[in-house]
């Protein structure tokens, strides 16, 4: 008897999973879905908390800021606000809000708005509210003029506003606040903006789910996209292959080839501004790293061409630092490193420094890290430079980058806003030592003179002369080993249309203009 | 019965207070520090200081601690560093999932384990007792990552049987949430639309994840069937004319079981806290991919979180296998 109820427990079992499989999901032919993989769960979706580019994906097409980035263009364009002035001191501007843009509830965006969401930032006091510190006062002027005072010139600013951490908030936000959180705790899963999407649905662990926020002032072509959250590679690729997916992130540099000769799918290739780079420990970090001479031995040992093509597997170019080509104040001619071993054994040489050891700090962050750094130590024992891989968790890394515990160190970098300020100030100011930005631990007198004027005149020629002025003295020093600029390269189907990449929205989608 | 379950409550509170004690105590010692990943990854150094002040990061060790434990008995957690939600409802999202993909996996495991247990004690030193052992090695010795990556070529990318991903299809209308299991609340409201659907998706990383716990269960079963079967009373039951199979699962497998029951019990534990690997896999999304997560995060409440629900998921697993026991074997009773 119970042999026999084996067999019809079996028999049930391979029904019901006959019945499954049978029914295929082929929902690949809606037009009106989108599908993106991500790699990883957004942290907290709070626009005045989160300092997270997968949080951003999310937030990005659910708020507007005043201003927006033109295109693929890193410049800014009028977006909540048709117009603005600014003071010819530089620290007061002045916006003119278009009117009858409306929040997903169906509420006006308005001055208070504008006014509430920047001081709830600041307010909050995280990440954002470091950027924002330069606002003195907000002023209401009437319903659709609002008044920024800057405590000084900072041109950069209207840049800054068009970064995800501008998003304007829904004031009605307080309603769900609890023990003082200034609504942290609901906006950290819920969305209250006036973009043209809203988040309706999120499956923690699983998905995101956009759907066209009804009040929008702009109409998009796709009804809903749905955010995946997709661990594994191997199912990604598959997926995309299937045509689950429209377009997959997160694939490796080095199955991108072969992702990209799948039927139906295309690799999106665009000029990124983001760089990988070394920091050079300067003030912290071991004597030789003291010495300009080492440091440019050290330039010229990298060998960067089989870098680019065996690690980034060809998806880069050289970075001629230390601004990236795409954003103003890019100089081509900037002094460059080229890969000489008998050059940089002489440098070392005529340092007094050879045979030094270095140890080179990364983590596993980047997947291709650990090639970089193999790489590195066998280009440096080339020229008799010792160097000691200390692998790390990426929140240690963090930490020793901050306090300068390490010699070497690999890094990634992208700007927040189209300003060269995110480069020339963030890595060379002497007040930005440490995660701030200035990670070599670099101290100049006369580059900190240059940059800080550069910072705070308005006129964009005169900025962009007192930024190559500097970046000769920079170069010249080898403060930082500029390795190269990445490629953005993005595998979707052939599907999609009417993407834009702008490069100061790593990773981030324009949702609205998409069709498939 | 009862002094059992009291002693086991008492030892919960010291099992609670040293798990918290050591995964605090380790958490803190780790360099790295949370405040450093919400200012993102170029802080300025006052915002630092501000974010390391409104987290208590600033207060002596020993303050912190006894604040995290003064939450944990009112029932809060603390908020996680990360998702800015309470941990405690972070849990109750991501502990279903997990739990939900353990009994299916445990169901498996002891299925086809009991099974091919009894068969290889049966048939001793047989070709089905080498086939049966060697299937149920191969679990332990594949690693899951291995396992769930040709499970995924074949069973979903080349023959698209089953599903790569999720607990659910994108597009599926998800069952209202009442104990959480997809299959459970699915068939609770009669969806078996959704019923099938998360039915399916659970099945690959099931039997991936129990394929792992099978071997043990396999080894423990006929180990202890091999024990049972050499009894004389097994002798004299056969010798009186009693069936074969009907000798063994009535008789033999009894009393068989009752210290298969402790392996299982452990597995069942095993499963809980080791089905990170597989969830990562299988995009499934659990506790473990939270916690991953999390640890990426230095998200401290979370990872506490994460491991005293674990070890106290535990404690009441092995209180449960000691009281089957009294229920199994009269002789335990006094």
């Amino acid at each position: 008897m119970k042999k026999h109820l084996f067999f019809v427990v079996l028999g049930i079992l391979i029904l019901v999973l006959g019945a499954c499989s049978s029914e295929t999901q082929n929902d690949q032919g809606d037009k009106n879905r989108l599908v993106i993989a991500i790699s990883a769960e957004a942290g907290t979706l709070d626009p005045g908390v989160s300092m997270d580019n997968q949080a951003w994906k999310i937030t990005y097409p659910t708020y507007e800021r005043l201003v927006a980035y033109d295109g693929d263009k890193t410049t800014v364009k009028p977006a909540l606000a048709k117009d603005w002035e600014i003071s010819d001191d530089g620290k007061t501007y002045t916006f003119f809000l278009n009117e009858g843009h409306k929040f997903a509830d169906g509420t006006e965006v308005d001055a208070e708005a504008v006014k509430f969401s920047f001081e709830r930032t600041l307010k909050i006091g995280k990440g954002p509210s470091g950027l924002y510190s330069i606002i003195d006062n907000i002023e209401v002027v009437d319903p659709y003029t609002v008044k920024f005072e800057l405590k000084n010139a900072f041109p950069p600013f209207i840049s800054t506003l068009a970064a995800n951490y501008g998003a304007i908030v829904n004031p009605k936000v307080m309603e769900h606040e609890k023990d003082g959180d200034l609504g942290q705790g609901y906006l950290s899963a819920n969305t209250m903006g006036s973009g043209p999407y809203q988040l309706e649905e999120y499956n923690k662990g699983q998905y995101y789910k956009l759907t066209v926020n009804p009040h929008s002032a702009v109409k998009p072509n796709i009804d809903t996209v749905y955010f995946r959250i997709s661990s594994d590679v191997s199912e990604t690729r598959i997926s995309l292959e299937k045509g689950e997916i429209d377009i997959a992130e997160g694939i490796p540099a080095d199955q991108l080839d072969e992702v990209g000769q799948m039927d139906g799918v295309k690799l999106v290739q665009k000029p990124s501004l983001l760089v990988d780079y070394v920091y050079m420990n300067i003030g912290k970090g071991t004597d030789a790293l003291k010495s300009k001479e080492f440091r440019q031995g050290i330039s010229h040992a990298i060998d960067y061409d089989s870098i680019i093509n065996e690690t980034m597997q060809g998806f880069a170019s050289r970075f001629v630092g230390p601004v990236p080509e795409g954003l103003w104040g890019h100089n081509p001619d900037s002094k460059v490193y080229e890969y000489d071993v008998d050059k940089a054994k002489e440098l070392i040489q005529a340092s007094g420094f050879e045979g030094a050891e270095l140890d080179l700090l990364y983590s596993d962050n980047k997947p291709y890290w650990e090639e970089l750094a193999l790489t590195i130590q066998s280009n440096l024992e080339q020229v008799g430079v010792k160097v000691n891989l200390t692998k790390v968790a990426y929140p240690t890394m963090r930490e020793k980058i901050d306090i300068g515990e390490f010699d070497l160190c690999v890094g990634v970098w992208s700007p927040d806003y189209g300003d060269p300020y995110m480069f020339m100030n963030y890595w060379f100011d002497s007040d930005n030592w440490g995660l701030a930005g200035n990670r070599s631990f670099y101290a100049n007198d006369e580059v900190d003179q240059l940059i800080r004027k550069a910072a705070t005149i308005s006129d964009q020629a005169e900025r962009e002369e007192l930024y190559k002025q500097a970046q000769e003295i920079i170069n010249e020093e080898a403060v930082y080993i500029y390795i190269d600029q990445q490629q953005f390269t993005l595998p979707m189907s052939e599907d999609v249309k009417g993407f834009v990449y702008n490069p100061m929205l790593e990773g981030i989608y324009n949702l609205a203009e998409m069709t498939k | 019965m009862w002094p059992i379950i009291r002693n086991r409550l008492i030892m919960l509170v010291f099992v609670v207070f040293g798990v918290s004690f050591i995964t605090f105590l380790m958490s803190n010692v780790i360099p790295g520090d949370p405040a450093r990943m919400i200012v993102g990854p170029r802080g300025d150094q006052a915002t630092y200081q501000r974010i390391r002040e409104q987290l208590g990061l600033n207060d002596p060790l020993y303050v912190q601690y006894v604040d995290y434990m003064k939450g944990i008995f009112t029932g809060d957690l603390g908020t996680s560093i990360r998702t800015q939600q309470p941990v405690l409802d972070d849990l109750i999202t991501y502990f279903p999932a997990t739990l939900e993909l353990v009994i299916y996996a445990f169901l498996f495991a002891i299925f086809f384990g009991v099974m091919i247990g009894v068969i290889t004690a049966v048939k001793n030193n047989t070709k089905w007792d080498y086939i049966g052992r060697f299937f149920s090695i191969t679990g332990v010795s594949l690693p899951v990552f291995l396992s769930g990556l040709i499970f995924i070529i074949i069973f979903y990318g080349k023959l698209g049987w089953f599903p790569g991903s999720g607990r659910i299809d994108l597009f599926m209308e998800l069952p209202p949430r009442i104990t959480g299991l997809y299959t459970v609340d699915s068939l609770l409201v009669g969806n078996f639309e959704a019923f099938k659907n998360s039915l399916w998706h659970l099945i690959m990383p099931s039997i991936i994840l129990g394929y792992v716990q099978l071997s043990t269960i396999v080894r423990q079963v006929r180990s202890s069937m091999l024990d049972v079967l050499n009894q004389e009373y097994i002798r004299t039951a056969k010798a009186n004319g009693l069936s074969e199979w009907f000798l063994i699962i009535r008789y033999a497998l009894r009393n068989a079981l009752i210290p298969v029951i402790t392996v299982v019990g452990v597995s069942f534990g095993m499963l809980l806290g080791g089905a990170v690997v597989t969830e990562m896999i299988f995009n499934w999304p659990g506790m473990g991919k939270y916690v991953v997560e999390s640890i990426g995060f230095l998200d401290f409440p979370a990872i506490m979180g994460f491991t005293l629900l674990i070890s106290v998921g535990y404690v009441i697993i092995n209180l449960i296998v000691d009281l089957l026991y009294i229920v199994l074997d009269p002789r335990v009773r006094e």
